[in-house]
């Protein structure tokens, strides 16, 4: 275009200032939008590690899809775990059209994956060893993740606004899923119900860790202040995990089941739950691949990337068309 | 004739005991492969085909589902007891479709095999289309009726396997080496996919299927099409290498199969879970 | 050959039944348009039916930049391309004790002859 004013001719400064002032009056950024490199890269990290998450959450899940009690549970948590890759399709184009520019792809993801520059989120670091927990992910973890998914519907990033939209749809079905397996076995006999409760036990403290640090002042570091700033989200970490305990807290006692930390309760006067605080310095170790299960997930989807290398390679010398 | 309900299938043994080894043929089948490919997921070569992959299995879990219900409607038992409560020896699936998809266990080591996934799929696929067609003039209404809900799904089953068996076997080199691998494992046990056990004569003089020879014939028609597209030939022979399993002999695969499967059922058969 | 690489970007478009128009659903990457076809319905249409979808590939699509957005903006005094500019015409018709035959009313007229028979 031969426009006299061109947005290409603006300084990087009036640039910037245009940006802001889109994001500020609600409009969407779209993927091939000027962006300050700092929206870029927050939006790569935060985007690259949801995507891959949840590939890396299929494998907890995953284990027990052949095991699943009955044929109807049995394609339940097929579908559930399918969607999960499906999320994670979702999520990993809309980062990888962000890191385009820098020349990379997918590949890249999978490798700094494996080299573990590429993080996954805490939970899915943890292990799944009975049944109860493929229903307690699709009830808890899933609506952990339903709880800080919702808040970033409105992200100023058009494309990762869009796909949230899509699997926050598919999250509820994920959330039912979840429940209904959890309501059978606390209806269910003395075994059913001592299993559900020994889930929540194990997974307590990871559920408390998925909404990441209060503050940076937990950890040393945080991206929340910048993804506010951004209008990528709008509620800190800390507001999230209230929101899940208000929502969440009341239908866990509803079931008869105990909360692993008997000092909880909600305070009236500040209006918050008040709680024992995680760990912190585990989660740190945790998400540095340290965790329980970390190895050996990464392990699986190593194994799956290497032994298929040919199929890609094969593939990819075939021109389009046959 | 034409039978039209259960209560009347009953009625004559010979007719009811062709009939449900045909029935457990069908399911098994399909319980089987759906559960191997199930193994596959988190695992494919390609998340997006991961994805694609996943909707098959269930499909074809779906469609062993309405065969046990079936069963279960013959006085059979329990649909999720049949699934999850038999011996070995009571399963009546071929035994190229409980073979393990590689080295390695899904949750350890996994070193799966595309090739002999792609060319187990694309095979049995075409086979299930053919016996579904057959099927849909069966002189049990509810399995014609089946039947014909069946094959409304196989289109995208068999679309989706031709794609991945032409492309890899057009695309030379290493893939076409392990496809032609891979085809051969397949057919060592093909045979064992079409046939229909010892009660086969009874099963196509009831008029429920038609006969292992027509069927193969057919199958054999499609498959040499498929070939010559892609400058290859099926193997001459088709064998049971691994056992008869319309008659109840199978491998150790689907022992541990079996249990994996049956792991929390087990736990508490009657419980609800 | 010169292959160009397994992860290819398509865009996938999807009509939900025969009446309903091209919708853009998602990008898919694969070594293909074959293949892109046959994993497009699962990844993006596994709860919604479809008649028909389309894969493109994405570097044959023309998109705007940022600039060629603004050339999209246009002045709202165009009354006279559409309905609003004769909106008179429903009391002009009041007048001769006709109704005004509106868009919602010459919508309406398809296939509707059976239920407007004079005889039933």
């Amino acid at each position: 275009m031969d426009n006299a004013i061109s947005f290409e001719m603006l300084t990087e400064e009036e640039k910037y200032k245009h940006f802001i002032e889109r994001i500020e009056a609600k409009s969407k950024i779209e993927a091939d939008d000027w962006m300050p490199e700092e929206y870029r890269k927050t939006l790569i990290k935060l985007i690259s590690m949801h995507g891959i998450s949840e590939i890396m959450g299929a494998l907890p899940e995953k284990e027990w899809v052949p095991k699943a009690p009955s044929l109807k549970r049995k394609l339940g948590i097929m579908a559930k775990v399918q969607d999960e890759m499906g999320h994670g399709q979702l999520l990993l184009r809309v980062a990888e059209d962000l890191m385009k520019p820098y020349g990379k792809n997918r590949e890249n993801i999978m490798q700094d994956l494996f080299t573990g520059e590429l993080k996954f989120h805490n939970v899915f670091h943890m292990e799944a060893p009975t049944w109860a927990d493929a229903g307690l992910i699709g009830w808890l973890v899933d609506g952990a993740a339903i709880i800080t998914q919702t808040n970033m519907l409105d992200a100023s990033y058009g494309p990762y606004a869009r796909a949230l939209k899509r699997i926050c749809a598919e999250e509820v079905f994920h959330a039912q899923h979840g429940e209904s397996i959890i309501m059978a076995l606390a209806e269910g006999t003395a075994e059913q119900r001592a299993m559900v409760q020994d889930s929540l036990n194990r997974w307590w403290e990871a559920l408390l860790m998925f909404f990441g640090p209060g503050d940076s002042s937990t950890t040393g570091t945080s991206k929340q202040d910048i993804t506010i700033k951004y209008h990528i989200r709008t509620k800190t970490n800390e507001q999230l995990r209230q929101d899940f305990f208000t929502k969440y807290i009341p239908r866990v006692l509803s079931l008869g089941l105990k909360l692993p930390d008997e000092s909880m309760r909600f305070d009236d006067e500040s209006g918050k739950w008040l709680y024992r605080q995680p760990d912190w310095s585990r989660f740190k170790e945790i998400i540095k691949n340290k965790g329980p299960k970390s190895e050996s997930r990464l392990r699986l989807r190593k194994i799956s990337y290497e032994t298929n290398e040919w199929v890609r390679e094969a593939l990819s010398s075939r021109s389009s068309g046959m | 004739m034409k039978i039209l309900t259960p209560e009347e299938a009953i009625k004559n043994n010979a007719y009811k005991n062709a009939l449900t080894e045909l029935l457990y043929q069908l399911a098994d089948d399909d319980f089987i492969l759906s559960y191997r490919g199930s193994e596959w997921l988190g695992l494919a070569p390609h998340i997006e085909e991961d994805v694609a992959f996943s909707s098959i299995n269930q499909d074809t879990m779906g469609h062993a589902a309405m065969f046990y219900q079936l069963l279960e409607n013959l006085g059979e038992g329990k649909m999720d007891g049949l699934a999850h409560n038999r011996p070995a020896n009571r399963w009546r699936n071929a035994c190229l479709l409980e073979k393990v998809n590689g080295t390695g266990h899904y949750l350890n080591e996994p070193k799966y095999d595309w090739a002999f996934a792609v060319c187990r799929h694309y095979f049995y696929t075409s086979f299930k289309k053919i016996r579904m067609e057959s099927l849909k003039t069966s002189s049990y209404q509810p399995l014609a009726d089946a039947a014909v809900r069946v094959s409304i799904e196989l289109f995208y089953h068999q679309l989706h396997w031709k794609t991945w068996f032409q492309q890899l076997m057009l695309a030379g080199g290493e893939a076409k080496t392990r496809m032609e691998k891979a085809i051969q494992t397949v057919c060592n046990d093909f045979g064992g996919v079409l046939g229909l056990g010892s009660l086969g004569e009874s099963m196509v003089t009831f008029s429920l299927i038609d006969s292992e020879e027509t069927i193969k014939n057919r199958w054999n028609c499609l498959m040499e099409s498929i070939f010559e597209g892609v400058s290859s030939s099926l193997p001459e022979t088709l064998g049971s290498m691994n056992g008869d399993g319309r008659n109840g002999v199978h491998t150790q695969d689907l022992e541990a199969a079996l249990k994996t499967l049956s792991e929390v059922y087990q736990l508490d058969p009657t419980a609800t879970w | 050959m010169a292959g160009e690489g397994f992860y290819q970007e398509y865009e996938v478009f999807s009509r939900r039944s025969d009446t309903s128009p091209m919708q853009y659903q998602f990008s898919l990457l694969a070594p293909n348009a074959e293949l892109a076809l046959v994993m497009a319905q699962e990844n993006f249409l596994r709860r919604e039916s479809a008649s028909d979808i389309w894969v493109v590939k994405r570097s044959n699509i023309r998109k705007m930049t940022l600039d060629e957005k603004e050339s999209l903006q246009r002045l709202d005094n165009k009354e006279y391309r559409n309905t609003k500019g004769y909106g008179y015409l429903k009391k002009k018709w009041r007048q001769y004790e006709q109704g005004m035959l509106d868009e919602k009313e010459i919508m309406s007229w398809g296939g509707k002859q059976s239920d407007e028979n004079p005889h039933s």
